[in-house]
């Protein structure tokens, strides 16, 4: 038996865009191969357009909830449809998914004066310092290490799932939402999955130029990287709210 | 107080992130055997022979002797 065993059985990737695109890029001229520059410039191009929408979420709340809706869709459009679209479809994600993160955070911020300001902070810091124990060497993800936070986060992700279909029975699974230390501990580990998800953002990315994919592959790395700072600062957020109530 | 440390420590990381981020990563973390295979295939590779058989990359094949004759 192979010691990857369950990676041959399930695949390498979670992702079929990754394992897809890179195959055959050694014909690329060099102007269309995706760089480290492009995918940094691209992801704070996304950063901005999510800032952009976070102001008209904040203004008007009530977007919230169509801003969350329109991003997710446009999310799994641009995971299972057209990853060689994602130039078209990742800055109108940014935009709608900076909506609800607008209209959440004016919600949070009623309850907990100056908890987004904290959660920003805290959610840019993490992004910095694993970028740097990813570039220096520190953190060395592996396949083992992939597979790990794989399956973590989609445990996490059928976790969530499940308690959203019970909330419509007037059921839940209270220890996600309690404040209490069990709770406290599962929002730990949520935002800890969530910051090493970055870690793999950045191998992809990493080795993505290296490979010289296709240009398109700058705007799905930096969306990825988005899709995993949204869900890192909103699970901040759940974090310091659950101990401000304290 | 809270809200200039917060915004600072944002901005910073931001610019450390736009700058780290245009540079390549060290050998130590480049230079492995066991760096993730992005672009792995899922399946192994399965080739038709031209008798009709299947040979899959990496799977040994039995050789019969008779087959020949």
């Amino acid at each position: 038996m192979s010691k990857h065993s369950a990676l041959n059985t399930f695949g390498r990737s979670g992702n079929p865009a990754f394992s897809r695109n890179f195959e055959n890029t050694g014909a690329l001229p060099q102007a269309e191969r995706m760089t480290l520059d492009g995918a940094v410039n691209k992801t704070a191009i996304l950063l901005a357009l999510c800032f952009s929408g976070a102001f008209v979420g904040w203004n008007v709340p009530a977007l919230t909830i169509p801003g969350l809706i329109i991003g997710t869709i446009l999310a799994f459009v641009t995971i299972f449809r057209s990853p060689t679209k994602a130039g078209a479809t990742a800055p109108f994600y940014a935009a709608f998914e900076g909506i609800a993160l607008g209209g959440i955070t004016v919600f949070a911020e009623m309850q907990y004066p100056g908890i987004g300001i904290q959660a920003i902070g805290l959610t840019f810091g993490i992004l910095a310092s694993l970028l740097f124990c990813y570039k220096s060497g520190i953190i060395k993800p592996t396949e083992n290490f992939r597979l790990m936070i794989v399956s973590a986060t989609m445990g996490i992700f059928v976790l969530y799932l499940v308690s959203f279909i019970m909330s419509f029975f007037g059921s839940g699974i209270g220890f996600i939402h309690s404040n209490g230390l069990f709770g406290i501990g599962f929002s730990l580990f949520v935002v800890g999955i969530a910051a090493l998800n970055l870690v793999l953002d950045f191998d992809f990315i990493e080795e993505g130029a290296e490979q010289g994919l296709p240009k398109y592959m700058e705007w799905y790395g930096a969306f990825s990287l988005m899709v995993t700072l949204v869900w890192l600062y909103i699970e901040i957020l759940r974090l310091l709210m659950k101990l401000r109530s304290r | 107080m809270n809200t200039v440390l917060f915004g600072l420590l944002a901005v910073l990381s931001l610019f450390i992130f736009m700058n780290l981020g245009k540079i390549k990563a060290s050998k130590k973390q480049m230079d492995r055997d066991d760096r993730i295979k992005w672009g792995a295939k899922r399946k192994p590779d399965v080739q038709q022979n031209k008798d009709g058989s299947k040979i899959i990359e990496g799977q040994a094949e039995e050789v019969d002797d008779q087959s020949k004759q």
